[in-house]
Order: C-alpha cells, then sequence, then structure tokens
C-alpha cells in the first residue's frame, strides 16, 4: 500500500452526555480500500462527520497527510481532498449531469460566468476516467440511483478527490452495478486515492476491502488487513458476543396452508411467481436488487398491485387492488424505508403504534385511548421497545426501537399476513435478535410471516423456507436446512456471472 | 432546423403554450378578423408590459423554490409613495422617480429576505405578511385615493412612442418607448439565469436547498440577493406603470399575483422549484393577456370574465403540473 | 395555550387603561356577534394546515355559497331552509373540487387552492352579474344578529357548537387520527393503510362547508350577497390559525388554540374600532402581526432543535452554517 493519508488518534465526541466516540484510532493508505464496519450506533457516522468536518471532536488528533487539521470546516477537508459521498448524493435532479459533476470546480473556481462547455468537457472527462456511461446532457432526475451515485463520484473525483468516503454505498444497487462501482472503485485505488466505504455487508466488505475497522460503542473493535478475519471473527468483533448462528424449525406439526400465490406477474417487475406459506412457516425471499423480491411484498400489500395471478388466504381466493384490500385482509407489510414510510417521526410512540389499526378502537362513538394507551404499553414491553413512556416522538428513539415501533404498529392490527422489507437493516444486534425471536413467535401462533432480504445470514438462521429471485422469476426454491450462507451467496451470485445477463 | 425539430423539442412545455396561442389567436381571429394585425400586437404588448416584468421577478423566486404574493403591494406602495412624494417636493425628475420607486422596492425586498433567508418563515406566510404591510400602509397614506398629477417631465414619458400604426378604421396603436425595459429584463435574467453561476445557484437551491448549502453555495446570500433585487425591478416595474397609467393608483395592482404565478406556472416554471426559463414565462404571460383581453371577442360577457379566466389558469396549471408528475414517475435511464 | 390567555388578557388590560370605553357591555357584545365570522372559516383553515396543505380558496366559497343561497332564497319565495342546505351544498362541491386536485391530481394545495378561489369568486361574480343581490327576507337578518334569550348570539353558538365538534372530530375520531397522521407523513400514512385521498377529500370539503357556514352568516349579517365580501378574511384566518400554533408543515393543531386565537384577533379588531383606526390600518397591522408571530415561533424552534439529535440533514446544515 501508500503511505498514509489520514490518521485518527484518540478521537473522543460527545453529544449532550451521550458518548458517540470514545477514543478511535484510524488509519488510511493512500491507493487502499478500507472498510469501517460495525453495527448501528457504534459511531460510524459521527466518525466520517469528523473526518469531515462536519463536526469537531471533543478530544484527539485528525492528521490528513500528517498535517494536523485543527477546527476543521467541510470546506476545508474537501481541499485537503476529503470527499464524503452521503447516500442521498447531495446531487441536483433538476440540472443536468454534466452540471453536477462540474459544480464543484466551477464554485472552487469562484468564476461569475457558467461555461457550459467547459463543464461538459469536464463531466465527460471525469466519467471516462472511471468508465461510467451517462448522457451529460441528461436531467439527474431521469437517472437510475445507481447513474446518480456515479454522478456524485465523478464529482468527487473532478474536485480532486484523494480521500473518497462512500456512506453505505451499495445499499440500493443491484448486483450489477455494484459489480460496476467495485470496478470503479478499483480503478481510483490504481491511481492513488484512499477510500473509505462505510457498510455492514460481510460478504461485500470480503470482496473489496484491503484493510478493515471495526467499531463497537464508539471504540476501536479490530482493525488490520482483511486477511487476518474470517467470518466468526469478523461477528465477533462487530457485535462483542459469540453469535450462535442457529436456524429456525417449526415446531408444531399442524401445517396448514395460509398462503397460496400461483403465476403472480406484474410487468418489469416478476413474472409467474408461485409459492405456498404454511402455518409455522418463515418464508425468506432474496436476490439481487431489480430481481423482484421486494416488488412482490409490494404486491401483496397493494402498493404496487399484481397485474394477474391468485392469491389465496386460508384456501380462499381473494384479491388484492390497493393497500386498502390488503389491509381489509388484515396483512401488514413493514417497508425498507422506516425514516420515510414508516414512521411518523414527529408523532409520539403512542399515535405511531396505533396508526394502523386506528378504527379498532373506536368504540361507543369515539376513540378509546385508554385502550389504546393499554396496547401501546403493552407492546413497548412485550418487545422491549428502549422508550422510557409512549409520550416521545418517535425521531428520539434509536434505529433499532424504531424498527420495534413499526413492527409494533403492525403487529397491533392482529395481522394474519405480516411481510417484513429488509427488518433489521441499520438495526444494532440486540434489537435484532429480539425482532428474529418475535418473528419465529409469531410464525408459530399461525401468523404468516415473509422476510425479504439480502441479508444472508439472516434468512439461512430464520426461515425455514427460502426462495431465490431472478430477474422477477423465481430462480431456486430451497429448505434452509439444506443450505447455508456461503452456498446461498454462490448461488445469487455465481449463477448471474455465469449468464452474464 | 432539423436538430430543433427532435419529438423532445416538439412537446416541451413551452411548445404547448405555444400550440395553445396559435389555436387561440385562430379562435379570435375567425370571430374578429381584424385581430390579425400590427395594432393587435402592439396592444397585446402593451397590456403585457408590466406584467412579464412581474412575472420575471416571480419566475425567478419560484425557481429557487420560494414564492412571492407581495409584489402587487409593494408595487402600489413604491409608486403612489414616489409620486406623492415628487409631487410634494416638486421633484420632476425623471432619473429620481426610477431610483426612487427602485429603492422602495429594494427595501420591502428586504424585509422579505429577511424573513424567508434569515428566519426560514415559509415564504408564502412571509410575502402574504409582507403583503398585507405594504398595501395597509400604502393605503394608510393614501387614504385609499389615487393620485393624477404627474410630475411634468415624468408624464412626458408616457407620450413617446417607438412607432405606431393605424389601421384600416383609422384606430391608431403607438408601441411605447417603455416597451424596451421588459425586452432588456429578458435578457438579463436569461443571460443571469443561464451563464451566471449566481443564477445556476438559483437553480441549484430550488432543486435541493441543503444539497446546494454542502456544495458550497452560499443559500442565504444567494437568496437576499434575489429578493432584494426583485424588489428593485418590481419597484421600477411599478413607476412604469404609474407613468403609462398617468396616475397613482395605491390598489389597482392588488389582485394581480394570481394571473403573474398562474402565467408563470403555465410556462414551464414548476411550483415546486428547480425549472423554468424566460421563454416559458414570457408564453405564459402571452397566453394569459390574450384570454383576459379577447374574452369579449369570444362573446364572454363581462361577469363571466373572471371565472373564464380562473378556469384557464386551473386547467393550464394542472396540466404543467401533471406533466411534471409523469416526468418523476417515468422510467430511470 | 397559556401564553394566548395571557396575550388575551393583556390586551383588555391596555385597552381598559387606554380607552375605558373598550369594557363596555356592548363593546363585548358586539365582538360575540363579530368574529365567529371570520373563527368559523379559520377552522377550515386549520383543517387543511394540519393534513400539510392550506386553502387560500375560503373567502372566494364562502361568497359563492352565500350568493347561491341568496339566490336560492329569492327563487323560492324566500325559504330560508333551502337557501342554507343550497349553500351549504356548493361549499362541499368547492371544497371536493379543491381536495380532487390536491388529493388525486397531486397539484400543491397552494396553487390549487389559489386558483380555485379565483374560479369561485369568479363563478359568484358570474352569478351576481356584478352588484349585490337583495331583497331578501327580513328573517335572514336574525342569524348574525340575532340571539338566544337576548344573551348568546346565535353566531356565538354557532361558533361554540362548531368548535366542540371540530374537537371532538380530531381528538376522538378515526379521521381526527388519519388527518394529523398524513400531515405529519404522507408516505408513511399511506404505507400503514391510510387511505390519503379520502382523508383529502374529507378536510377540503369541511373547510368547504365551513366557508359556507360562514358564507352563510355574512349573508345573514348584511342582508344581501356580493362577491367579494371579507377579502381580507384570508390573511387573518391564516394570522389566526399561526398564532393558535398549527405548524404550516402540517400533522399538529388544536381547537382550543384556534378558538382562543380568533377571539385575540378580535379583541385586536375591537381595539382598532374603539381608537378610531380605519381598515386600512388594520391590514397593515395583521401584517405586522402574522411577521412578528412567525419570526418568533422560527426564533423559539431554532432554540429547540438545537438540543434535539434529528436527522443528519438538519444536523449538517445547522454546522454548515455556524
Amino acid at each position: 500500500m501508500g503511505e498514509t493519508f489520514l490518521e485518527l488518534k484518540g478521537i473522543k465526541k460527545s453529544f449532550g452526555g451521550v458518548k458517540a466516540l470514545r477514543g478511535v484510532d484510524l488509519t488510511v493508505n493512500k491507493g487502499e480500500i478500507h472498510c469501517l464496519a460495525g453495527e448501528n450506533g457504534c459511531g460510524k457516522s459521527t466518525l466520517i462527520k469528523v473526518i469531515s468536518g462536519a463536526h469537531a471532536a471533543d478530544e484527539g488528533e485528525v492528521r490528513i497527510e500528517g498535517k494536523l487539521m485543527q477546527n476543521f470546516s467541510p470546506i476545508d477537508a474537501i481541499r485537503m481532498g476529503v470527499q464524503v459521498i452521503y447516500q442521498d448524493f447531495a446531487i441536483f435532479p433538476n440540472l443536468t449531469v454534466a452540471e453536477n459533476i462540474a459544480m464543484n470546480r466551477a464554485l472552487e473556481s469562484g468564476r461569475k460566468r457558467m461555461d457550459w462547455k467547459e463543464s461538459r468537457k469536464l463531466a465527460v472527462g471525469a466519467m471516462e476516467q472511471i468508465g461510467a456511461r451517462i448522457d451529460p446532457d441528461a436531467l439527474v432526475e431521469r437517472l437510475s440511483v445507481a447513474h446518480k451515485q456515479m454522478v456524485a463520484i465523478c464529482r468527487a473525483i473532478l474536485g480532486e478527490a484523494r480521500l473518497l468516503i462512500l456512506d453505505e454505498p451499495t445499499t440500493a444497487l443491484t448486483a450489477k452495478e455494484v459489480e460496476s462501482l467495485f470496478a470503479v472503485l478499483k480503478k481510483l485505488k490504481a491511481k492513488g486515492i484512499a477510500i473509505m466505504i462505510v457498510t455492514h455487508k460481510i460478504d461485500e466488505i470480503f470482496e473489496i476491502a484491503d484493510r478493515l475497522t471495526i467499531l463497537r460503542n464508539g471504540e476501536n473493535a479490530a482493525s488490520g488487513d482483511i486477511g487476518e478475519f474470517d467470518r466468526p471473527a469478523f461477528i465477533k468483533h462487530m457485535t462483542g458476543r459469540e453469535i450462535l448462528e442457529t436456524k429456525y424449525r417449526p415446531e408444531n406439526p399442524d401445517r396448514e396452508e395460509i398462503l397460496r400465490v400461483e403465476g403472480l406477474t406484474r410487468r418489469g417487475a416478476f413474472e409467474n411467481v408461485s409459492f405456498a406459506l404454511n402455518r409455522g412457516d418463515v418464508l425468506g425471499i432474496t436476490g439481487l436488487l431489480g430481481s423482484g423480491r421486494g416488488e412482490i411484498g409490494e404486491a401483496l400489500f397493494g402498493l404496487a398491485p399484481a397485474e394477474s395471478g391468485r392469491i389465496f388466504l386460508h384456501g380462499k381466493e381473494i384479491r388484492i387492488r390497493s393497500v386498502g384490500d390488503a389491509a381489509a385482509h388484515r396483512f401488514a407489510y413493514v417497508p425498507e424505508d422506516r425514516l420515510t414510510q414508516g414512521l411518523f417521526l414527529e408523532r409520539s410512540i403512542s399515535d405511531n403504534i396505533a396508526a394502523a389499526s386506528v378504527r379498532s378502537y373506536f368504540r361507543h362513538g369515539r376513540l378509546q385511548h385508554g385502550a389504546i394507551y393499554d396496547a401501546v404499553v403493552g407492546w413497548i414491553r412485550k418487545i422491549s421497545i428502549a422508550a422510557p413512556s409512549p409520550a416521545p416522538p418517535a425521531r428520539t428513539l434509536s434505529g433499532g426501537n424504531q424498527q420495534k415501533v413499526v413492527i409494533a404498529k403492525w403487529l397491533n392490527t392482529d395481522p394474519a399476513l405480516l411481510i417484513l422489507n429488509g427488518p433489521t437493516v441499520g438495526v444494532d444486534v440486540g434489537a435484532k435478535a429480539d425482532i428474529h425471536q418475535l418473528l419465529h413467535q409469531l410464525a408459530q401462533s399461525g401468523v404468516g410471516v415473509i422476510v425479504i432480504s439480502d441479508d444472508l445470514s439472516e434468512l439461512v438462521q430464520n426461515c425455514n423456507q427460502i426462495i431465490l429471485m431472478r430477474s422477477g422469476r423465481i430462480g431456486l426454491e430451497l429448505e434452509s436446512a439444506e443450505t447455508d450462507e456461503a452456498a446461498l451467496s454462490g448461488m445469487l451470485n455465481g449463477k448471474v456471472r455465469k449468464e452474464g445477463s | 432546423m432539423g436538430r430543433f425539430l427532435t419529438r423532445k423539442n416538439l412537446t416541451r412545455n413551452e411548445m404547448l403554450v405555444v400550440y395553445i396561442i396559435a389555436a387561440l389567436s385562430l379562435m379570435i381571429g375567425a370571430v374578429n378578423s381584424a385581430f390579425f394585425s400590427m395594432g393587435t400586437v402592439i396592444d397585446t404588448a402593451r397590456s403585457m408590459l408590466v406584467t412579464v416584468i412581474f412575472a420575471l421577478c416571480e419566475m425567478a423566486i419560484i425557481i429557487s423554490g420560494g414564492i412571492d404574493v407581495s409584489f402587487p403591494a409593494i408595487a402600489c406602495f413604491s409608486l403612489y409613495s414616489t409620486i406623492a412624494f415628487m409631487n410634494a417636493y416638486h421633484i420632476d425628475s425623471v432619473a429620481f422617480a426610477f431610483f426612487f420607486s427602485g429603492f422602495l422596492g429594494l427595501l420591502w425586498g428586504a424585509l422579505n429576505a429577511i424573513l424567508i433567508a434569515k428566519f426560514r418563515i415559509p415564504a408564502l406566510i412571509a410575502t402574504l405578511g409582507t403583503s398585507s404591510l405594504a398595501s395597509g400602509a400604502i393605503l394608510v397614506i393614501s387614504g385609499g385615493k389615487e393620485i393624477s398629477m404627474i410630475p411634468p417631465s415624468v408624464d412626458a414619458l408616457s407620450q413617446q412612442f417607438l412607432f405606431s400604426v393605424t389601421n384600416a378604421s383609422g384606430v391608431k396603436s403607438s408601441l411605447t418607448v417603455f416597451i424596451l425595459l421588459p425586452a432588456a429584463l429578458c435578457l438579463l435574467f436569461h443571460f443571469v439565469l443561464r451563464h451566471t453561476m449566481f443564477g445556476r445557484g438559483i437553480y441549484a437551491i430550488g432543486g435541493d436547498a441543503d444539497a446546494a448549502r454542502i456544495e458550497g453555495f452560499n443559500v442565504f446570500r444567494t437568496q437576499c440577493i434575489l429578493y432584494m433585487a426583485a424588489g428593485l425591478i418590481i419597484g421600477i416595474a411599478a413607476i412604469t406603470h404609474a407613468i403609462l397609467m398617468r396616475n397613482a393608483n395605491p390598489s389597482n395592482l392588488m389582485g394581480s399575483e394570481m394571473m403573474v404565478i398562474a402565467a408563470v406556472v403555465i410556462g414551464g416554471t414548476r411550483i415546486t422549484g428547480g425549472h423554468g426559463s424566460v421563454v416559458g414565462t414570457v408564453l405564459g404571460v402571452l397566453l394569459i393577456t390574450l384570454v383576459s383581453n379577447n374574452l369579449i371577442m369570444l362573446n364572454v360577457p363581462n361577469y363571466w370574465q373572471t371565472f373564464a379566466v380562473g378556469l384557464i389558469i386551473v386547467i393550464g396549471t394542472s396540466i404543467t403540473s401533471l406533466r411534471a408528475k409523469r416526468i418523476a414517475l417515468s422510467p430511470k435511464i | 395555550m397559556l401564553a394566548l390567555f395571557g396575550i388575551a388578557l393583556g390586551i383588555i388590560a391596555i385597552m381598559a387603561f387606554a380607552d375605558p370605553a373598550f369594557l363596555k357591555g356592548s363593546n363585548f357584545r358586539s365582538m360575540a356577534f363579530q368574529f365567529p365570522e371570520f373563527g368559523i372559516l379559520s377552522f377550515g383553515m386549520m383543517l387543511c394546515m394540519i393534513s400539510g396543505g392550506i386553502d387560500l380558496s375560503l373567502v372566494g366559497a364562502a361568497n359563492l355559497s352565500g350568493i347561491v343561497a341568496a339566490v336560492v332564497i329569492l327563487s323560492t319565495g324566500g325559504s330560508i331552509a333551502v337557501g342554507i342546505a343550497a349553500a351549504l351544498l356548493v361549499g362541499a362541491v368547492c371544497g371536493l373540487f379543491n381536495g380532487y386536485l390536491i388529493g388525486q391530481l397531486q397539484i400543491p394545495a397552494m396553487l390549487v387552492t389559489l386558483c380555485g378561489g379565483q374560479l369561485f369568486t369568479g363563478l359568484g361574480m358570474a352569478i351576481t352579474k356584478g352588484p349585490a343581490i337583495t331583497g331578501l327576507p327580513e328573517q335572514i337578518l336574525v342569524l348574525s344578529n340575532g340571539t338566544v334569550g337576548g344573551v348568546l348570539p346565535y353566531a356565538l353558538l354557532l361558533f361554540i357548537l362548531i368548535a366542540l365538534a371540530l374537537g371532538f372530530l380530531l381528538k376522538s375520531t378515526v379521521y381526527g387520527q388519519h388527518l394529523c397522521l398524513m400531515g405529519s407523513n404522507p408516505t408513511a400514512s399511506r404505507y400503514s393503510g391510510i387511505n390519503n385521498l379520502h382523508v383529502t377529500l374529507l378536510t377540503y370539503m369541511t373547510s368547504g362547508i365551513l366557508a359556507a357556514v360562514s358564507g352563510i352568516l355574512i349573508l345573514s349579517h348584511y342582508g344581501s350577497a356580493k362577491s367579494d365580501y371579507g377579502m381580507s378574511y384570508t390573511l387573518l384566518s391564516l394570522l389566526i390559525v399561526v398564532l393558535g400554533g398549527v405548524a404550516p408543515a402540517g400533522g399538529r393543531g388544536r381547537v382550543s388554540c384556534v378558538a382562543l386565537s380568533a377571539v385575540i384577533l378580535q379583541l385586536i379588531s375591537s381595539a382598532f374600532n374603539v381608537l378610531r383606526f380605519n381598515s386600512f390600518v388594520k391590514t397593515f397591522v395583521w401584517g405586522l402581526l402574522l411577521v412578528i408571530v412567525m419570526v418568533a415561533q422560527s426564533v423559539i424552534q431554532k432554540e429547540a432543535y438545537q438540543f434535539l439529535n434529528i436527522r443528519r440533514k438538519n444536523y449538517e446544515k445547522d454546522h454548515q452554517q455556524a
């Protein structure tokens, strides 16, 4: 590897009494891809903000290329070559690709005139450097997420980034797009640019990282070359405990059919999907993004209904044409993005938990607030939501607790079918275990449970049936007993490479 | 020419407005053949004059993600105060009239700037407040009465014409020299919005204000300059209006915010911000002006006119909003 | 809420000091007749704001309803009940029009109601052909000018009843909960099984009906119907709602605070009458108050937010500016 570009020593940062970072060390070298891993709440985001100048550390040293940085702002960090690409990219949907890419440079140069020719030239040049093929005159709002990310990266390179920090870059990418991204990162690495990827995806870390730093509870848990780690060690450092990797098995013998779908099709999303869910099953659906895995969930919940096919609930055929239909059949859906889709951040925990079942509390001509209170308190206790009372707004909760609130919202509707899309994304390990246990209990008690996820270990351990989607069709159906995470990963990725699609 | 006639260009928002204007013109011309004459062009230009200036300012503000409903009130305040002041102190200078009115507009624009940029008050509510302040103030000062005496050298400007035409029935239409003002402003706005970083900053802020901040745009400064410049230009437009109308009325511009905003939106500027063009805005104003001037021609009785204009505005803005939504939902490349 | 009470008492105290005529029973009496007109309008504005939108067409709808009522009354030979029913129907239709464009076609509320207001006013003008409609039977004046047992004006009674009904609606009905949730996060409300379109339609329909009630009161007050009565009421109701603590972003609002806020504004309005300020000054002061209230709220909110750990974007924004 190259020389040190970034060095952090003993970084401490607190927010009003909460110690986010308790003395973190980190080094990133030029020309290396360094992954920063850790569970939600471990301090990853705060560390990034310290590096980028958005926050000032309370204690500790930040050195960029040997130079001690003190009281520096984001613009200072950018001048030193530190560029962060956040999950929402901070690009302008109403401007062209070329303008977005060249924007940094234009602003830096302090010029008053907008030079369109120059911008276009710079943009095309940047795109060539990384092999991106995007129409420079297209408005960014028409681009896919992957291309938007490319635009953000081009912008960063043009800004002469020496350290590129990517925050969870593969969340919304298909496998092919992830490959393209990694290819781009490798090209940049070859140019001597330091790259730091913040991620929780173990597989990707092992694929792309040269070195690795794991944070836990605001402290260094481990760091070193990627070769020094294997999966169990990795998990142990991230979570601080040995995770027993067990697999879920339904217990009771009564296996009546809860849900059956036949030939579900929606053009452009999925085709001819059929499966059955029996009592006690936890069905996992996975596949690369774009394979239809998320779309099936949306179809079952009526958000984007299937165009043809049949759905049977307890043997009776039903039609799902809208969210209203789904709710009427007591289907529940825990969405991918809890902040924008699942929660009412400004409203109380109580309002959130009652949000999907308000109607059921309307008795004797008025809403029974007492009953709502009792129910909410009950859920807080039952699934261990860390909140002092039902009153505080949902935004005050941690990610794991927020997810529990969303789940409680649906559990309060006494669902017949619970679909969860990415149920433990950004959730700390304790809450993750709680949620998984809850799903098992629900399945045992006769609720249909479908888990849509890209976290293969989660699926293998918590589902007894797994469906692998490929390009909108069912690729494979397996019992989790017959497979493990590595094999699953191979099936997911290997086959795609061979087909070259 | 072939490069211009692509499907994308032919279905652009601005072209749609052109089609509608064409259709409308044909309809009006069918009823009144005198419509297709230079006289009509001059008369229409005259009607549009001040509205175009207002619309340009409104467009820029809406592109930046804001909105301004205070401009009629600011205009009334500026023009009346200027004329009253000049009459009271016997000042008879054209330069003074423009500077003073522009300055007053600038001050009100500064108030908008402070409320919106510094205190982050939603633009609609802030400018509603400013509107009341300005219109209330000027109505108190004026007692609700208009001034018909304009200082002579200023008034003389209203008689300066570029050229005139006389139509078949001997009616003379003259194009006032003031037409140069909106023409110049169109070029200025186009240049600033498209070819300066300040102008691109306006689009950037309208696209994503937070991203603009992170990128290094000085959002605060841009918004301040924008609202203040708009105020200045509105002040100038206001005194122009007074000169052309040959009186200073403290309230007759009130209520025009609707038409101006509608014209701007129909011309392709999205109310949500980030999009808009000078050409589209001018076309939008042209459409609205043609409609309101010629409803009589189409046999729409007087008392139906407000409704008719309102209906057209509703339809026009609905179409533009739907188009914007369709683009947002279309498959991504 | 306490703050508002304080303000109300403060104003009364100041006025009592400035001009004892203010405290006369007759003054309070006339206030009680006046404020329900715009107070009820404010409730309509409140509902729309809680839903995350706004309704700038309320005055237009009110006048249109009043005009239709007048026309119906005259053409049915004096049947006031039918006229009132017609007015309410018109208000509902106006509201549905707004609600449909906003809820189904997803056009921003500001634009829809601005244009809608123009449409309604224009329709009113088309019906009246200009001058006010007069010649209504005497009984029409009773509603706005009459009292129960000589003490409680019908208008005030109506206001109180509506306030109670709306308070109940917001707190204790399914719709009320759904409204607050949708106003807080329309995406999450859709994902929670709430029918956003229904909520929007109901909301604007209700505000339309409230506008119609106000229009009937105005009709009753003046004994005639015109297309441009109460033009300043739009700003006034916005001011009342903002002062009453309803967040322009949506999701929050209390009927009691808005009601009290309406009373406060009536106090100020009467104070102006007693002090012999003309209506132009009133316009100026309403604007000033709106600005002051918004600035104050902005400053207070900023303090509050700086303590709280909210989403990254806001954090960065605050830090960037610091």
